[in-house]
């Protein structure tokens, strides 16, 4: 089943685990922000029996999210191939996206302030088609400044135009 | 900062394109109770409109100036904020001499340009008399096909007409479609329950309803009246429209899907529709939300269509494709249109169809590929089953060999990658000029 989404005759990549971590803190922040306010909101006005409830199943959700993370960010792969770029990710919902190095349009790399903080960059394929969305998260930033050279190099000596 | 050099455009043009202003002064004043009763004050107010209205419209007018440098369009303008607007004509995906409403009363026309990645209104350029548009039209696509061909090449005659869709054809076509007769179906029922089963819904609600019948039939029969398609020697070029007449250059080498549609009730009569995907026109209609592509037909007969495709694909024959039909478990996801999904290849083209109700066949040349996606949802991953797409420029068309058996849809992914590579060092070979 596996190698349907990342044949094995191409060398993959994988991302760096400081990825789950990022999403890790992200989504921590999220659940926190939200079990304080359900706590408060419930245990103000309905009762505090029910607040604690109400913070025992966003834990349980935060738990389950933390295992869901590790296991999206160990499916992000991709591998360079010799025309195109390959990258593949998803657990449940699985794609595996193919872009030719000459369609490529502009290469953006991104990295937010926690992204930065954990030392990771992302860099993103854009095409004459918003469907593409050749997105690659988690790269340390010399990959991602390595890649984003080789892939403008390569987009501009394989350019094909519109 | 140097004062641009160049032509300015007609002289008109600031009452042409302000005539609305000019109209709805006009009425406020009228309508103004306060005003009505004192004649001199609308008087000199309308007065104010007026010198107002033409000083600002002389002055955009004034500093307006374009030119035709050697390898761009450049285009200065603004009083206040100066703006220098430069096409490249490489750059300028198709031509278009419109005539508005009022233009055409005063025998004027504006230039569209379509530029790859622009919006709708960064190529217009407006207003020229009608003559002029179209030897500057025929100017610019000869710059932009980068043929060295002398300027003064005169406006070509109107070029034979290939097909005309008759306007009772498009009329039938619009009633017959889905949309109107869902509205005034619903309308009728409205009517009925409000006058005989004294049933109040209030006739509010058929405002919207009575639109879902007359926008489409205004649409369709004004917009595409006189649908003509002719051959020119830079394209096929379409010509439609009632009021707003609209014309359209379709460069070969430019197209990059085709979306044949047949609707239910049209496919009965053998009718379909026909749309095309440009680089640069997707999205061009405002106020539509869906992106709608250069039209090619709007409603035209099996052999009209085929005939249509054999000229924007040369040596392309649909019939000869074969068509691989989604294995039969794709019935858990798709109890009825999982017969109507299928997929075929030949070394051109990729072909998609789907839908039962309205099928829809999409047709996408392998050159133009910009990825190809395999996706698998957690359904499908129990049933074996994934999904193809293939990403061509935003347009209509949307190829998508959609629940193919897993192995296959994966073995697919790579070969279209090799396909499209494959045809695009064939066109690359065979025309190493283009763009």
């Amino acid at each position: 089943m596996d190698n349907l989404f990342a044949p094995s005759d191409v060398s993959w990549t994988p991302v760096s685990p400081q990825l789950a971590s990022v999403r890790r803190v992200s989504s921590a922040i999220t659940y926190g922000v939200v079990a304080v306010a359900l706590l408060l909101g419930l245990g103000l006005t309905v009762g505090w029996v029910w607040g604690v409830l109400a913070l025992v199943v966003v834990a349980a959700a935060f738990v389950w999210s933390w295992v869901l993370i590790g296991r999206n960010q160990r499916s992000w792969k991709y591998a360079e191939r010799d025309d195109e770029l390959m990258v593949s990710h998803g657990v449940l919902f699985r794609e595996l996206i193919v872009v030719p190095y000459g369609r490529m349009q502009f290469v953006d790399v991104t990295a937010g302030p926690l992204e930065r903080a954990y030392g990771i960059a992302t860099v993103e394929l854009h095409t004459a088609t918003p469907a593409t969305d050749a997105k690659i998260p988690g790269l340390h930033p010399d990959e991602a400044s390595r890649l984003r050279d080789r892939l403008s190099a390569l987009g501009q000596a394989q350019a094909w135009g519109l | 900062m140097t004062e641009p050099v160049g032509a300015r455009l007609h002289p008109l043009t600031p009452f042409v394109k302000g005539w609305g202003y000019f109209v709805g002064g006009g009425l406020i004043l009228v309508n103004n109770e306060s005003l009505r009763s004192n004649l001199e004050i609308a008087g000199i107010g309308l007065l104010g409109v007026l010198i107002g209205g033409i000083l600002l419209g002389a002055l955009s007018w004034w500093f307006t100036k374009w030119q035709l440098t050697d390898d761009a369009i450049r285009v200065d303008s603004g009083f206040l904020f100066r703006r220098t607007r430069i096409i490249r004509f490489d750059r300028i995906q198709a031509i278009d001499v419109a005539q508005p409403f009022v233009a055409r009363i005063f025998g004027m026309a504006e230039l569209r340009m379509d530029v790859a990645g622009g919006g709708k209104s960064d190529g217009k350029l407006s207003y020229f008399r009608y003559a002029e548009a179209g030897e500057l039209r025929t100017l610019l696509l000869v710059r932009a096909k980068g043929e060295q061909v002398a300027e003064q090449q005169l406006a070509q005659p109107e070029p034979e007409a290939l097909l005309v869709v008759p306007t009772s054809r498009l009329l039938g076509a619009t009633l017959l479609s889905s949309t109107v007769i869902g509205s005034a179906g619903a309308l009728i029922w409205l009517i009925v329950a409000t006058m005989v089963l004294d049933f109040h819904i209030g006739l509010f609600a058929g405002l919207p309803l009575l639109l879902g019948v007359v926008q489409p039939i205004w649409k369709q029969v004004v917009g595409n009246h006189g649908f003509t398609l002719s051959q020119t020697d830079h394209g096929l070029r379409t010509k439609r429209g009632l009021i707003d007449v609209q014309r359209q250059t379709i460069p070969p080498g430019r197209v990059q899907g085709l979306l044949i549609t047949e609707p239910l009730i049209w496919r009965l009569l053998g009718w379909s529709r026909v749309e095309l995907d440009i680089a640069g026109v997707a999205g061009k209609d405002e106020g539509d939300d869906e992106l709608q592509g250069a039209q090619l037909l709007p409603v035209g007969e099996r052999a009209e269509v085929a005939g249509v495709l054999a000229r924007v694909l040369p040596g392309f024959n649909l019939d000869a494709i074969q068509l691989q039909r989604a294995p039969e478990r794709a019935k858990w996801l798709r109890p009825i249109g999982w017969r109507y999904l299928s997929y075929g290849a030949d070394d051109q083209v990729f072909v998609t169809t789907s839908g039962w109700v309205s099928r829809r066949t999409s047709i996408v040349l392998h050159h133009k590929t910009q990825s190809v996606r395999l996706a698998q949802g957690p359904l499908q991953r129990k049933l074996n089953l994934a999904d193809v797409h293939i990403d061509t420029p935003l347009g209509p068309t949307n190829a998508v060999a959609l629940h193919r058996d897993a192995n296959e849809a994966a073995w697919l992914t790579g070969a279209q990658a090799n396909q499209a590579r494959v045809a695009r060092q064939a066109i690359e070979t065979t025309r190493p000029h283009e763009s």
